[in-house]
């Protein structure tokens, strides 16, 4: 479902000089697989993230979605693999501020292009299941980290997308939603999707897929 | 979907509430330079349409007269002879005499004249009826030893309608003080067309003694120094003017159309003032609103990066920030239409106590400038969406954090 070979990316220091964050990353998760990455702060993971959910052009490498090799789209094509591809969880959340907790949840499903009542339908009960369902008329400026973080788990997961992307989506969370999460992580390898999630509870991965550590710009099994 | 739109776009509105204000505080000063503006070009129009609704003619030397102005006499038989050309509708005899005999004899735009009407015709002049009066009347057949003064005259001197002034020993009451014009009506003196040939006489030793002597023949209806003319209806006026002048002997005929050409030349440093004044209007308004529209754009650079990550392509991003631009400089140039009214009637209030009104508000000056807000307001958001768009998702993310 999902392979990278080769992924590299290196950004600019202030100084000018290149720092080398990923050198060669080869990875694949195939549907119904749950990879779990671990790694030290700063070496690389939300950078791994971001070239695996096209947020990012990869220095070099290249990146297949089933079939498609979505390293070699244009711009156009790119959003579209997005939409119709990706599910992502920011670390930071990132919820659009002048939406409530509900129209976040919905954008989602507005540029895959889904039917709006259905989406709506849905995404009433995923803010249900994750305890945020009276927060729906919510600003995010008016939710704790953990309401953003499981409203933006929601967004991630509306579309069903045969792909998720999550980093570090427990990372506000106590133990309790946490374990919700991580469920749905699982429930969502069970439907079919290959799941890639940045964790430092790589067991959530235990029985359903590998464990990488990210070091010195490889992926490396833990 | 429908009863969601109008709270939806209140909201949107909301979020974009310092962006509205700084864009009605620009569209607010172009639409009161605007209406500065607009204000001269009705003061020049006006001096055109008056030009252009009458055919002026003047008795041409006949060695009569202190040689001022035009010079000439234009006798009751001339007058006549005018009426009777085909095309010709009404004549209106005048007497033009420099108000102060000191000024140079030559007729020029910035000279204070007496001007004498024969009140017993109609004025001619198809575009004034009668000229504009602010305060108090113009003259009236019957009228004796009053004047109406042109603003700039009645401003330089202090008089006011109910003031008395005197012209060659005798004494006139004020009775109506015009409308200012930006043109040479602004420093006449109106008087009655008897009251201007008693000046006249007083002032023309060689006229005194024509007269006494009764050598030529010279009646009191006789001491005309020009007239106005008016045309039929559908009779062109520059063809009526030539008409004029070619049965009619001994007379300057001007051409409408010439005289407006001469009044625009006059008039052009007012319009290079209206145009430069409009320009800056249009370039520090219209930079402010591009500015506070970019900048909205550019605030929200984080949103963009997440909704590209949610899979929006940049034509359906176009599309929202073309809707949310299009409400917000429609808001923000509704607001400042709204602010420039309210400022611009204060302060007209406050001039009209000095007889002043600054500014012209008008229709096609509002709508010209919400449509050119919302243009420009949409041209500022898709620029800076274009901006915003080329960086990768990831990277807008970074730059909005
Ligand atoms: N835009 C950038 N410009 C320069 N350096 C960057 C940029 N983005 C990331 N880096 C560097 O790349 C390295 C990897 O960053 P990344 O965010 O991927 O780490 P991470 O493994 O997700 O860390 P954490 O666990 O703290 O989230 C860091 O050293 C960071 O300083
Ligand atoms: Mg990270």
């Amino acid at each position: 479902m999902l392979r990278a070979t080769g992924l590299a990316k290196s950004y600019r220091a202030p100084s000018g000089a290149p720092i080398r964050v990923l050198d060669g990353v080869d990875l694949a998760v195939r549907a119904g697989e749950l990879a779990a990455v671990t790694g030290a702060s700063g070496s690389g993971k939300s950078t791994l993230l971001n070239l695996l959910g096209l947020l990012e052009d990869a220095d070099g490498g290249e990146l297949w979605f089933g079939d498609e090799r979505v390293s070699a789209l244009g711009r156009a094509g790119k959003s579209r693999a997005r939409g119709r591809w990706v599910g992502f969880v920011f670390q930071a959340f990132l919820l659009v501020p002048s939406l409530t907790a509900l129209e976040n949840v919905l954008l989602a499903a507005r540029y895959a292009g889904r039917p709006a009542a259905e989406a709506r339908r849905r995404a009433l009960a995923l803010l249900e299941e994750l305890g945020v369902g009276d927060r729906r008329d919510h600003y995010p400026a008016q939710l704790s980290g953990g309401e953003q973080q499981r409203v933006a788990w929601c967004r991630a997961v509306l579309n069903e997308a045969p792909l998720l992307l999550a980093d570090e989506p427990t990372g506000n969370l106590d133990d309790a939603n946490g374990a919700v999460i991580l469920d749905g992580l699982r429930r969502r390898a069970h439907a079919g999707a290959a799941v890639v999630v940045v964790s430092h509870h790589p067991e959530v991965a235990a029985g359903w897929g590998a464990v990488y550590r990210l070091r010195e710009g490889r992926l490396e099994a833990a | 979907m429908r009863a969601e739109a109008v709270p939806r776009v209140l909201r949107i509105l909301r979020g974009y509430a310092f962006t509205i204000a700084g864009i009605a505080i620009g569209v607010g000063g172009l639409v009161t330079l605007g209406a500065m503006s607009e204000r001269i070009v009705r003061f020049i129009e006006g001096g055109d349409r008056f030009v252009l609704g009458q055919i002026s003619v003047a008795g041409r030397g006949m060695g009569m007269g202190a040689g001022f102005t035009a010079g000439g006499l234009l006798p009751a038989a001339t007058v006549r002879a005018i009426a009777a050309v085909p095309g010709v509708t009404g004549v209106q005899p005048q007497v033009m005499l420099p108000l102060n005999p000191s000024t140079s004899q030559f007729l020029t735009l910035t000279q204070e004249l007496v001007l004498g009407l024969d009140l017993a015709v109609l004025m001619p002049n198809r575009h004034y009826r009668a000229l504009p009066v602010r305060a108090g009347r113009f003259l009236r057949a019957g009228d004796r030893r009053v004047a109406v003064l042109g603003a700039s005259l009645a401003a330089a001197r202090g008089l006011r309608a109910g003031s008395r002034l005197t012209l060659e020993g005798a004494s006139y009451e004020v009775v109506g003080v015009l409308e200012r014009m930006l043109t040479a009506p602004d420093r006449f003196v109106f008087v009655p067309i008897e009251d201007a040939r008693e000046q006249w006489v007083a002032k023309d030793q060689l006229l005194q003694t024509v007269l006494a002597s009764g050598a030529a023949a010279l009646t009191a209806a006789d001491l005309n120094t020009g007239a106005a003319v008016g045309w039929a209806e559908g009779e062109d006026p520059d063809a009526v003017a030539r008409r004029i002048r070619e049965r009619v002997p001994g007379l300057n005929v001007q051409l409408p159309s010439e005289l407006s050409r001469l009044l625009r030349s006059s008039t052009a440093f007012f319009s290079a003032l209206l145009v430069g004044i409009g320009a800056l209007a249009l370039l520090i308004g219209g930079l402010s609103l591009a500015n506070t529209m970019a900048a909205a754009v550019f605030e929200r650079i984080r949103d963009f990066g997440v909704k590209r990550a949610l899979g929006a392509t940049d034509l359906q991003l176009a599309r929202e920030v073309l809707a949310e631009s299009l409400a917000v400089t429609l808001a923000g140039g509704l607001g400042g239409v709204a602010l420039a009214l309210v400022l611009g009637g204060a302060i007209d209030g406050w001039a009209a106590r000095a007889g002043q009104e600054l500014f012209d508000f008008s229709p096609r000056l509002l709508a010209g400038a919400l449509v050119f807000s919302v243009l420009l307001g949409a041209a500022a958001a898709g620029y800076a969406t274009r901006r915003v768009v080329a960086l990768s998702p990831a990277e807008a993310i970074r730059r909005g954090a």
